[in-house]
This record gives structure tokens, sequence and C-alpha cells, in this order.
């Protein structure tokens, strides 16, 4: 059961996180075009600035809890990593109720109070004479809170389980940074070398 | 307890917890979101209605939309592509055959496919880790010293995050309001500098001492320069030709940094399709890395950012003000005050944390010593290469560890890394002696 | 008729019992909109010193510079919530709420100057119908002006522009209904950061671009650039600042600390007024004769052009807008009376500079 909610949820992160990740594509596309036909054409577009930074601004917002879910955000790790699993699962269980769930939920709370007003008054960019609405923009901020919020307890049960089992449960496979797949896989083919089985993504 | 007083409470509770490792953006929002309930606290009020809540959503929008970040995940597409694109055992390859006749060739060569690719990916672990399964070897094999391969490796590695694009300046620059152009403009001076350096290093070194790299087989090296003009063309000239382009847009103002990075990223994929190496899933992994990363820098700032309101709603920064213009402290002394502080907290702590959390504490005091923000943003640019080098922290170690023979140990990496620790802290004097290395150009570009 | 100032804080402070008990001080966290070394913190510096000296011991302002705890144009959103007690800023920086917004400051022309639109606010209705506007955008703050900016300069360019032909397809930076009208004159708007305009302008991504008057732009960096200043404009030639309170702090302050925040306004418009006049004019001088700009008063077509560019855009606004309307109605019902009572009766001063100074050349 546990198991089946902490898949569900690192599926629902990861998805939305996919998803909203190739905004970086149109941004790239975007933006060029944009180079193209200011230098080219001498003839910029109005819609160039706000496009850059709405489409970087869902893109961060909403990748915020797939990269908790791939256990991205930086951390001062130097003394936690000392530790064993289930005094770093206990201390993390704690912290996230101290350190996490305040910010976050009053991200979802607040963040659809003040996304409502924008919404109410119609509310357009300053910077270009289009009138591009912010609204949007404005409502992925609770929509982030909400999927953070999830994504936390989830986390939490993670914690439950490493206190329960004496070890980290595996997350989701994805894609890796290559300094990592590469030093999984020679630990994988040092552990071969030594005849012990190979273990997956961490 | 008053204001300024739940302002130091705050600072010195935050440095506490964030080595409890848990995440930092995290900490830093509640933290803000705690404190912040505090200073608007009002008895009267229903629960949210307290003002931290919104304040924290509009600093959370600030970041959204602000438009130095946006080059952030267009340099780091740009770099995961080019990451991707089988690149590195050309560049390297051709480096070190062109090399051939240079003292310690391999690791020259090691040290400038490092500084190239870590420059136009701005990504230290991956070129660190390559280079540890690619050049590590082929350096051990060749019976060059453990200490000088290694180090050559981690130093070379992290020159990415100092030479321009680098998105650690777009992120000072988001955190100083200093123009990113100039900070590019100042940045590259020196970069070659200590890059130079590093290089006169090895060759000196090993001029001296030939034992530390023997010279190769001849009939490794033995390749007509016909062969070594083709292998440099197909693998050195269109990243270095995709860095100056870039870098040029910028510092000629043909482009903003973010067009320039838009640019890049298009042409880091056009490469990427020259050397066959763009597929659909190579495409897929380059963009969901980028998400996660540029999200792993921004929600640093919304935590920041908020942290910060509070802090200086509460009077901190006014207080820190005080107390640092209260010890009449002379600038030499400020500046070298305010560097040790940044590399001690170097130590434990990444780039990204220092640059977004603790250098805006500096910042406010800045022009009461006549110090400007662009010379101290690059002086900080130079003096966070330490950052990956020095224990416990030092990550181009570790990452270089990961994958290095097992009998390399890391003790032997860090004795590595501690000749060009000690040329990062030469080029800092040389800086301060000598400020035009980092002026000229920004003058002579935009000056009067 | 005379017609009372607006009717806000209609009880004056009359009869205040005689204080018994030392009352303890009010702090209000007041930000601007201005980075750290625009002379506009000065401005606000010398409306906080006001307040904080009449209210001595009762009320405390402490002024933050921009971004100390939100963004500059999140400030009125800021107050409006309470995050701030009070912002210093322009209305311009909100008219993303709506364009309206942005004719309290930087609207079309109508023979007006920026001083006898402050006197439209304070004396021709259009006090009412701002908090009318805050009252439809819900937000929740009380608003003073002050400071009449001297007309902003068309800018800086590579090349002197001699006519609004001149001007079409050139790549411009401003900000608010500005854009709007450039935009109309067949201008090239682009937007960039503040920090972005010099590099930028240096090689070409922008051809030229206006900020706000010598002293601010002399700070910023824009001859460094560029050495041709045109001086005089229709884009922004009635702007002002708005000191904004939040409406639940600002109300609950006894009457008399109320009327201090508000008359502190109106003396801070004329004490800004004069450290205007000193600092821009000399630092005109010191661009022209230290670095070399060349100072160029904007040719009559040019102001033309921006005239019919001005008719389209409000007319454009005004279809939209019943309420954006109904303000430029109310402001030309304002200047027809007061504009021309203004030019009838005005002494030609720039005759009798000429007579002592000798002949300026425009
Ligand atoms: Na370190
Ligand atoms: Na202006």
């Amino acid at each position: 059961m546990i198991n089946r909610v902490l898949r569900g949820v690192d599926q629902l992160s990861k998805s939305v996180g996919h998803a909203f990740a190739w905004c970086i594509l149109i941004l790239t596309l975007g933006t060029s075009y944009e180079v193209f036909v200011r230098y080219v054409l001498n003839n910029p577009t109005s819609w160039a600035f706000d496009m850059s930074y709405m489409l970087y601004g869902a893109l961060f917002i909403m990748a915020g809890a797939y990269t908790l879910s791939r256990n991205g955000h930086v951390r001062g790790d130097v003394i936690f990593r000392l530790w064993p699993p289930r005094v770093q699962g206990s201390i993390e269980l704690v912290l996230y109720f101290l350190f996490f769930f305040p910010g976050v939920v009053s991200l979802m709370v607040a963040g659809w109070g003040y996304a409502a007003d924008a919404y109410r008054i119609q509310e357009v960019s300053v910077n270009s004479p289009i009138g591009v609405p912010v609204w949007p923009l404005k409502m992925l901020i609770p929509v982030a809170g909400f999927l953070l919020t999830l994504q936390g307890v989830a986390e939490v049960m993670r914690c439950i389980l490493c206190i329960r089992d004496g070890s980290w449960p595996q997350r989701l496979h994805d894609v890796e940074e290559i300094e990592s797949a590469l030093q999984h896989q020679q630990e994988d083919e040092a552990r071969q070398r030594r005849g012990e089985p190979a273990e997956g993504a961490k | 307890m008053t204001d300024p007083q739940a302002a130091l409470l705050m600072l010195g509770m935050f440095i506490f917890i964030i080595l409890l490792g848990f995440p930092i953006a995290f900490t830093l929002m509640a933290m803000g979101v705690a404190f912040g309930y505090y200073a608007y606290f009002q008895p009267d009020q229903a629960f949210f209605d307290n003002r931290v809540f919104y304040l924290f959503t509009q600093n959370t929008f600030s970041v959204m939309n602000n438009d130095t970040l946006v080059a952030v995940p267009l340099f780091l597409f740009m770099g995961y592509v080019i990451e991707r694109a089988n690149i590195l055992d050309r560049l390297f390859h051709s480096l070190q055959v062109a090399l051939r006749v240079v003292p310690g060739s391999m690791a020259v060569a090691a040290l400038i496919t490092c500084a190239l690719f870590a420059t136009a990916t701005g990504i230290v672990g991956a070129v660190v880790t390559l280079m540890g399964l690619l050049a590590l070897p082929a350096m051990l094999k060749a019976g060059y010293d453990q200490r000088l391969s290694t180090g050559v490796i981690c130093a070379g590695g992290t020159l990415g995050i100092l030479i321009p694009p680098s998105i650690m300046l777009i992120v000072y620059g988001a955190t100083s309001a200093v123009s990113v152009v100039k900070l590019y403009a100042a940045a590259i001076l020196p970069g070659f500098l200590l890059a130079g350096l590093y290089m006169v290093y090895v060759v000196t070194r090993v001029a001296i001492n030939p034992s530390l790299a023997p010279k190769l087989p001849k009939e490794q090296t033995d390749i007509p320069w016909t062969r070594v003009v083709v292998m440099l063309l197909q693998a050195f000239f269109p990243l270095a030709v995709l860095i100056v382009s870039v870098l040029g847009a910028i510092l000629f103002g043909l482009a903003t940094p973010t067009e320039a990075a838009a640019v890049g990223a298009m042409g880091g994929l056009a490469l990427a399709a020259a050397y066959r190496a763009l597929t659909w899933i190579r495409l897929r992994e380059a963009v969901y890395l980028t998400a996660r990363t540029s999200a792993m820098v921004c929600y640093l700032f919304v935590g920041s950012w908020t942290f910060s309101s509070v802090f200086s709603y509460l009077g901190g920064e006014a207080l820190v003000k005080d107390f640092v213009l209260g010890l009449d402290l002379d600038t030499v002394t400020f500046l070298i005050l305010s560097q040790v502080i940044i590399f001690l907290l170097g130590w434990p702590l990444e780039w990204s944390e220092i640059i977004i959390i603790f250098v805006p504490i500096f910042l406010p005091l800045l022009p009461h010593f006549g110090v400007d923000p662009m010379f101290f943003g690059i002086l900080v640019a130079m003096n966070l290469q330490t950052s990956f080098l020095t224990p416990p922290m030092a990550m181009s170690a570790y990452y270089l560890k990961g994958v290095a023979p097992p009998f390399v140990q890391l003790w032997t990496i860090f004795r590595g890394c501690l000749p060009f620790l000690s040329m990062v802290f030469l080029t800092m004097v040389l800086m301060y002696v000598f400020p035009q290395i980092v002026t000229w150009l920004p003058d002579l570009f935009y000056g009067n | 008729g005379k017609k009372e100032e607006p009717a806000k804080s209609g009880a004056a402070p009359a009869a205040a019992p005689a204080v018994a008990v030392k009352p303890s001080t009010v702090t209000f966290k007041m930000q601007g909109a201005w980075g750290a070394k625009d002379i506009f913190n000065e401005m606000a510096e010398e409306y906080v010193k006001r307040v904080n000296e009449m209210a001595e011991g009762r009320l405390r302002i402490d002024y933050l510079t921009a971004g100390a705890v939100v963004k500059p144009f999140e400030v009125m959103d800021a107050v409006n919530k309470g995050v701030l007690d009070a912002g210093h800023h322009v209305p311009v920086y909100w008219y993303g709420k709506s364009k309206v917004a942005s004719l309290f400051g930087s609207g079309p022309i109508n023979g007006c100057d920026a001083q006898q639109t402050l006197a439209w606010i304070y004396r021709g209705g259009g006090f009412d119908l701002y908090n009318e506007l805050l009252k439809k955008l819900e937000l929740d703050v009380v608003g003073y002006f002050c400071m009449p900016m001297p007309t902003q300069p068309l800018g800086w360019f590579k090349k002197p522009v001699t006519s609004a032909a001149d001007m079409v397809g050139l790549k411009y930076r401003t900000v608010g209904l500005a854009a709007d009208l450039m935009q109309e004159m067949g201008l090239k708007v682009t937007q960039l950061p503040g920090g972005e305009i010099v590099p930028a302008m240096e090689r070409g991504v922008i051809d030229a671009f206006e900020f706000n008057n010598p002293t601010s732009d002399m700070r910023f960096g824009a001859q460094d650039v560029a050495k041709n200043y045109m001086m005089g404009s229709f884009h922004q030639a009635m702007e002002f600042f708005e000191i904004i309170f939040n409406r639940k702090k600002h109300d609950a302050l006894p009457k008399d600390l109320q009327a201090i925040l508000r008359y502190g306004a109106e003396a801070a418009s004329a004490s800004n007024w004069w450290t205007a006049m000193d600092n821009y004019s000399r630092d005109l001088d010191e661009l022209a004769n230290v670095h070399k700009v060349n100072v160029i008063r904007t040719p009559k077509s040019i102001f033309e052009a921006q005239l019919k560019a001005w008719d389209v855009v409000s007319k454009r606004l005004s279809d939209e807008d019943p309420f954006f309307k109904k303000v430029v109605e109310s402001q030309r019902a304002w200047s027809k009376r007061v504009a021309r009572y203004w030019f009838i009766n005005d002494a030609d001063f720039k005759l009798g500079y000429e007579h002592i100074h000798g002949k300026l050349g425009f």
C-alpha cells in the first residue's frame, strides 16, 4: 500500500516535471527566432521578452516536485552522509515537518489567493504593450505548492520505510547526470568483479 | 527579543541547520516563513492572514519573472546537449597528438580539454568524471605521476564555472544586479590567467622533473601533421568556435546573454547532429536534466529571497552593516576578511549556496569600502574555484575518485589539487594588485 | 467655485486631548522602488525625514531601498497586503493591473504639465478617480502624490534624430504607456532589464533608450554608450511619485499622524522639486562639459508626431475601457481651463533668460 502511494506520487511528479521540461525547447526555438527577426529582418517581436520569462518560470517551478523526487535539491550533507540510514531517516522525517511542509503548504494556500487576485483583475504584463496576461504563470505557484506537498508526503513515507527497513527504498528509474550514471556503472562493474550481483540505480 | 536580535538568531540557526543536511532551498523557505510569521505577527489575526505568506508568494513570483535567470536553463541545456555529443574523447585525443612535443603533453592536453569542455558545458561533474574514465587511465598507463594527473583533471574541470559563458556569473548577476555582460567581460582575463598559470605550472614541473610525465612511445605519437590538423578541425575547432561565437555575441552587444544562450543551445544541437549524436533519447535526457538542475538553482533563489526579505525586514541587514562598519576596517582588510569567509564556506558548501545565500550579506557593505561589485564578483568567482577542491565537500575530487582506478587514493587527489589551489590564491593576489586584469576588458568594451 | 481639498481626512486633528501618557513609537516600514544609487532615494528620504521629524517619538518611517523586501514592481501588491506598510514608487509600475494607472503620471498630453496635472489630482477630481481605481482593483491602500517631475527627455541616441521619420524602426527601450506610444510611432520597442541597457546599447541590441532625468541617467552610465541626449518629449511629460500606505495601518493612526503623512507629501513635493532643479541642471552641464554629450532640444515635428500617436493610443484604450475614457475626459476638462489660464498669463521666461544670458539657440 505505502509502496503504491509512493510510486504513484513519484510518477505524478515525474510526469509533470517531464512535461514542463520541454519548455526549454520552446524557449530555445522562440528566443532564437527573436534573434533572427531582430538582427536579420530588423523587426523584433513584441512577445519574445514575456515569452522568455514565462517559459523559464513555468519550467523551473513545475520541476520542483520532480527534482525533489530525484533527491536533486542541493543539501549541505557533509555530516548527514556519515550517519547510518536509520538515523538519516529519523532526522529527515522530523526535518520534513519542521522545514518542508510550512513552506510548501503556504506556497499552495497563499499562492492561490495571489493568482486569484491576478485573475480577477485580468492583470497583464507591464513589459510590453500587447498585454500578455500574467495570471496563468501565477496560477502555477499554488499548483507547484500542491505537487511539492504531495511529494513531501511521499518523502515522509520514504523516511518511514527507511527507518523500518534500515535502508533507503529505491527511487523510480529516470535519467541520471553523466557523473552519477558512470559512477554507478563503475560500482556495478567492481561488484561484478567481486562476484556480487549488480545493484540498480539508487 | 528585539527584531534585529531575531534576525541574528535566524542567521545563526540557519548555519546550524544547513549542516543537518536537509535540502537548503526548503530550509530557507521554512525559516523565512517562520521568522516572517513572528515579524508580521498580530494577535488579532487569523493564522493564514499573516502577511508573511503573501511575501513568500511574491518572492516566488519575483524569481519566476526574473529576466536575468532566464539564461540559466538555456545555458544548462546547451551544456547537457554538448555533453552528450560524443565529443570529449575526440577532443582529448586530437589535443594530445597536437601537443605531443610539449613536456607533459598528455597533462596539458587534459587541462585544455577540461577547460574547454567545462567552459562549453558549465557542468563540472560531467567533465571530471568523463576525463577520469578517459584521460586518467591513459596518463597513469603512460607512467604519469598520480598527483599531477588527478590535480590537472580536477582543477581543469573546475575552470568551467569561471570562464564565460558561465552560469555562476549569471547567478551572481541576478544576486547583485551587476550586468552579466560586464561580468563576462571582466572574467575572461582572470580565467585565462588562471588557466595559463595551471599550464605553466604543469610544463615547468615536468621540464624540471621529467619522470613525472615520461615521453610517450614513438609509435603512439607518430602521426602526420595533416592528420593532426584534420583531427583538430573535427574536434577542437567546432567547440571552440561555438564558445567564441556565443561569448562574442554577448560581449559585442549583438545579443543579450539570454539570446546568446538560446543561440548557443541551437549551436549545441547542430554540433550534436553533426557528430551523429543527436538521438531522441539523448535530447530527452538533456531536456529532463535541464529541468532538474534549473529547479535546483531557482528554488534556492526562492528560498534565499524569502529568507533575506524577512532578514532585512527584521533589521538584520542594517545590524550586520552597522557591526562591520563599527569594526572600522580598511578596504584591504575587508576584502581579505570577506574572501577568507567565502573560502571557508567553500569547504562544506558549493558555489550556488554561497552566491545565492551568503554573498548578499556582503553586497550592501561594498559601497562603504569603495569596492566595485563587479570586481568583488570576479574575486568571489575566482575564490569559489577552491570550493570544488577543498575537503570535506571537494566535489571535483569525489567525482574523480568515483571513477578512478581503485589504487588512486582520495588523499592523493587532494594533494594533487594543492598546487592548483595555491595558484588560485596567486591569481587573486594578482587581481588585487593589478585590478586592470579585471577591469580592462569591461572598460574597453563598455567604458568611457 | 471654490473646490475644497479631497475629503479623505475630513476631520482636522482639532481638539486632541492633552496627552498624559507617553505614547509608544509606531514604526512603518517603507520600501522604495529605486536602485541604490538613484537620486530618487534621496527624494524618498526627504519625505521620510519630514514625517519623522514632525512625528518625533510617535511615528517613525524606516526606509528601505529597492529589493530589500520585494522587487520594485511588487511594491503595490506588498503594501496592499501589508507585507510593507508603505511604498515610494510611480503608478506606471503597477499599470499591469490596469492601464488607467498610467494616467496618474504618464498619459496622453492635453496641455497641462506635471505641476498642473498634480493640481488636477488634488483640486480637479483626480484624487476621487484614483480612489475609484483603487477600489475597482480592490487595492487597500491610501496614496499621496508628490514631486511633479520635469519632462522626461526623449532619451539617448547614437545619432541625433531630426524628425519623427528618423525614429521609425529604431530599437528603443522604454516602459509603461510610453511603450504603446513609441510603438505607435513606428519604433521597435524593446524591453530590457535596467542593468543590461548600457552594454546592449554599445553595439546594437538597442539604438536608443530613455530613462528619467540627467541625474538618474548620468549615475546610470548613459553617457558611456551614447553621446546624443534629446531633451524634451511627450512620452512621460507629467509624472510624479506615488507614496502609498497600507490602509489598515494608515487608518489606525491618530488623525494628527495621518495628517503628518498627508501634508508631509505636500512638503516633500516642494523639497523634491528644489532638489531636482539643483541636481538635474548641474548634471546636465556635467554631461555636456565633462562627458562631451551633445545635448539637443527635441525638434517640434517629433512633438507633433507624438501628439498624433497619443490620439491613436488614447482612443484605442478609451474604446476598450470606459473608465480610461472617463479619466482622460476629466483631465481634458481640467486642462482646458487651467492650461489656458497658464498660457495666457505666463510670462515669456525664455525671453527673459535670453535677455540676460544670451541666445539659447533653440
Ligand atoms: Na569544498
Ligand atoms: Na522614463
